[in-house]
């Protein structure tokens, strides 16, 4: 039983060593996916988490934390204008093609399995935390 | 002497706006939905960039940049070529966010405009900044200051705003954004014969002659075309036009089959 599960967790950590730790590290979430997503498909987005949420479909209270560690992990960035905290995405050539080569990779039905795996596996181990 | 001017790349339009709109202007065109306000904006750019080699922004409040620039495509306009060429940006934010952002010195959408050398900006829509202030004065104001800003960076501006009346009824009571633009294109609905066609005029254009009359026109596959004023009717702006005398003549007595 061990030894299966040593297999299927050898088999979803067959892929690029760069995009691996990408979704252990910075693309840890669902909703960091989806945020990134976005912004990799709007790139010159600059805007608030609660319209972010909105662009997103999704609620603002679950999406700031998430947008948060993204600026922390240098995928976004955060400035204050006026008593707004704005997000945009980073502006460091070589994060913005990790996340082009990411999100180039989830077209392929077989990577996208692997990056679900590891995003329930972080969010598991996230959850388990004492 | 002439004064130069800013072709919107609609060849109809220009001559109603006696060569195009005025350089450093703010323009206002209002509309219903499905009027073509966003695709008119979006010709301005187009035409900017590929004809007049004045790169562009548009601001979109609401339209996610990926489907305007898919949008774009569909009328054959490139907006994802003139992205990766440095020609444009499309930039996804809000009115709260856009006016912190120009009251700023040196704030990102100046910074942006001076990296790209634009001249011409779009706003989709000033609708949105409604949500700002309820108070019309209040609203006038942050019109107004974004107008400056824009006028500040050197930009001829197209702003679109959204006019729930499908036909018939106009805006009224808060429309002081009106007084504070140069021009003002209204692009109506109007039925006639039991089918609905569209009306395009030029309300003002300070500093400039421009085209009284109401034309018709089409969004067809490459942007839209404004065509011939509206001959043998009146009423046009009411929504629901009806016959001049001498056509309700003709119709009555001169048609052949009509009594």
């Amino acid at each position: 039983m061990a030894d299966d599960q040593d297999d299927a967790a050898q088999l979803m950590d067959d892929i690029d060593p760069h995009l691996l730790d990408l979704l252990r590290t910075r693309i840890n979430t669902f909703i960091k996916w989806d945020v990134v997503r976005f912004f990799h498909a709007n790139p010159h987005t600059a805007d608030t988490a609660e319209n972010l949420a909105r662009y997103i479909g999704r609620d603002v209270r679950v999406v700031e934390p998430e947008l948060r560690q993204l600026a922390q992990d240098g995928v976004l960035e955060a400035e204050t204008l006026a008593d707004l905290r704005v997000y945009t995405l980073t502006a460091d050539a070589g994060t913005v093609a990790l996340l082009d080569s990411f999100m180039r990779a989830c077209d392929d039905r077989q990577f996208r399995i692997k990056a679900i795996y590891h995003v329930i596996r972080s969010l598991r181990r996230e959850r388990e935390r004492p | 002497m002439n004064a130069p001017r800013v072709p919107t790349g609609i060849a109809g339009l220009d001559e109603m706006l006696a060569g195009g709109l005025l350089p450093g202007t703010a323009n206002l065109v209002e509309g219903a939905p499905g009027t073509g306000k966003s695709t008119l904006a979006m010709q301005f750019i187009e035409h900017g960039i590929t004809a007049c080699d004045e790169p562009g922004v548009i601001l979109t409040f609401e339209e996610f940049p990926e489907h305007l620039i898919r949008d774009a495509a569909n009328f054959g306009w490139d907006f994802a070529a003139h992205q990766a060429a440095g020609r444009l940006r499309v930039l996804q934010t809000s009115p709260e966010v856009t006016l912190a952002d120009v009251r700023r010195t040196s704030g990102r959408l100046e910074t942006l405009i001076e990296q790209i050398g634009a001249r011409r900006v779009v706003v989709d829509s000033l609708s949105h900044f409604e949500r700002l202030a309820a108070d019309p004065v209040e609203l006038r104001l942050l019109g107004f200051e974004l107008i400056n800003a824009l006028k500040r960076m050197g930009l001829t501006a197209v702003l679109t705003r959204e006019n729930p009346a499908l036909l018939g009824e106009m805006r009224e009571g808060d429309d002081d954004l009106a007084y504070v633009v140069d021009s003002y294109l209204l692009l109506r609905y109007v039925e006639i014969d039991s089918a609905v066609h569209k009306a395009l005029l030029v309300l003002k254009q300070r500093g400039s002659a421009h085209a009284t009359d109401i034309r018709q026109y089409a969004i067809t596959s490459h942007g839209l075309e404004v065509r011939s004023r509206f001959a043998g009717t009146h009423g046009i702006m009411s929504g629901t036009p009806v016959m001049t005398h001498t056509e309700a003549f003709a119709a009555a007595f001169l048609t052949p089959g009509k009594k």
